[in-house]
């Protein structure tokens, strides 16, 4: 915590526009108010229920959307979005996607190149990594997705649940993966809902609600405090 | 380049459709029109062949363009790209299926019509002069098709229209002259000339025309570059949305 944050957001609201009819359109405020900092080297938990502004603040820190109020400060250079919709062309197959998005994640195509094979043991693709992405399982298309961003080491990894969309398996040698990235120092966010993956991963935990920061601070005293609001949640 | 790589993966032909496709088109077009309406000939035939291939480097480059940023949108939600680029890079892709097609068409009229002379040197300012004015259009519909997807309508309907009054299928010097007066300020009239002069009749193009075509077509790519960099960031939320 010396050293400047990497990310810095200042009470930052995103708008959406919803079209309400002929020219007319009505604004919805997916996030309001939300202010942290993200350090480096550290791996952030962002939780919330469903529709609490959790993929458009990833899309915010990937430098997607810009905000409509508030203000980020950005000093890292290379963001990069793990989703479930992961930009993959279909058509073309796995190694090449890989390639693809390799180069659009900020690496040089030799380097890609080199790194392939690891990229493909990584995903445990075996001979599906020669075939079209439109042929993957969702399962396989998050853990290429994840291969490719684990070489590529961007300053940032934004991950959003993908660590609960592979097998057990997978999902045990990614949440080993993860544990080494933030051993060697690797900054990380993961946007989720379930506590076990924060509790297990992250150092600090920040709880959005209906797109406003409820709580900042260590993993477990967050914890609490969301799975407070979660029976009277299921209540009302 | 993907998207190139990709187009020929896809098919097992793959390259030959570059060729085939256009050649397709032109033969579609030679039968309703060259053979029908005109009586054929080996002039005729030129003729509509030297406005066809510019014409349809036109209007596929502006309609992919055109639809870029939106049939990019699962990319462009996954990694920020700049999206002054993206009609580019439909336009790019085209232009090489171009340049395909174009040396065919100076290979058919060389062998089969007058072999080439020096006004041919004037082709590549009439290019640069199309591709200016391809890449004004279709960024400029690029730039405004994701705020109002209702004009894709307009777009697709106003290049029909503009086929038929570029004089792709008849020369407009023949036309009355209350109608040319109009016509002036279709800017495919000078660059589909500009094909024809050197290709057909071993003459120079229009050069004021051309000169003004490429004026007001950068004129036209600075708003849309404006355009596109106002809306980077916000072109998503209104594919969300």
């Amino acid at each position: 915590m010396t050293s400047e944050p990497l990310i810095e957001l200042n009470n930052v609201g995103v708008c959406y526009a919803r079209r309400s009819g002929f020219m007319r359109s009505s604004k919805f405020w997916a996030l309001h108010d939300v202010t942290f900092q993200l350090h480096h080297a550290e791996t952030l938990g962002v939780i919330g229920h469903n529709g609490a502004g959790k993929s458009t603040l990833l899309r915010l820190l990937a430098g997607i959307l810009s905000p409509d109020r508030g203000e980020i400060v950005m000093r890292a250079t290379r963001v990069s979005l793990q989703s479930l919709q992961v930009g993959f062309v279909h058509y073309m197959s796995g190694r090449e996607n890989a390639i693809l998005s390799g180069i659009m994640l900020g690496m040089r195509r030799r380097t890609v190149l080199e790194k392939i094979d690891e990229i493909r043991d990584f995903a445990e693709l075996g001979d599906f990594f020669d075939e079209p992405v439109r042929s993957y399982s969702s399962g396989m298309r998050a853990r290429l997705g994840f291969a490719v961003a684990f070489q590529a080491d961007p300053d940032v990894i934004l991950i959003d649940e993908v660590l609960g969309v592979g097998d057990a398996g997978f999902r045990q040698k990614s949440a080993a993966a993860m544990r080494a990235k933030i051993a060697s120092d690797k900054t990380v966010v993961v946007v989720t809902h379930s506590v076990e993956t924060v509790q297990e991963l992250c150092d600090r935990v920040i709880w959005i609600d209906h797109g406003i920061t409820r709580a900042v601070g260590n993993t477990k005293e967050v914890l609490t405090e969301y799975q407070k609001s979660l029976p009277r949640r299921l209540a009302g | 380049m993907a998207e190139l790589h990709a187009e020929a993966a896809r098919a097992y032909i793959g390259i030959l459709w570059w060729v085939a496709e256009p050649m397709l088109y032109m033969l579609a077009f030679y039968a309703a029109f060259g053979l029908g309406l005109r009586g054929g000939g080996e002039q005729a035939v030129f003729f509509l062949l030297c406005g066809l291939v510019p014409w349809k480097w036109f209007t596929s480059s502006v309609q992919n363009g055109a639809g870029s940023i939106q049939s990019n949108s699962g990319l462009i939600q996954q990694v920020y790209l700049p999206k002054v680029i993206l009609p580019l890079i439909s336009i790019f892709t085209n232009t090489l299926k171009f340049v395909v097609v174009l040396t065919l068409l100076m290979l058919i009229v060389s062998v089969f019509g007058h072999g080439p002379d020096v006004t041919w040197l004037s082709l590549p300012v009439v290019i640069v002069v199309e591709l200016l004015l391809i890449v004004a259009c279709g960024s400029l519909a690029a730039s405004i098709l994701p705020i109002f997807p209702d004009l894709k309508l307009v777009v697709d309907n106003g290049l029909m229209v503009l086929m038929f009054v570029s004089g792709v299928f008849f020369d407009i010097s023949r036309l009355p002259p209350q109608a040319q007066a109009v016509l002036r300020y279709n800017p495919l009239i000078p660059i589909l000339e500009g094909f024809r002069a050197p290709l057909l009749r071993h003459e120079w193009p229009d050069w004021q025309a051309l000169f003004w075509v490429a004026v007001a077509s950068i004129a036209m790519y600075a708003v849309a570059i404006r355009i596109l960099i106002t809306y980077d960031r916000r072109y998503i939320k209104l594919m969300i949305a």
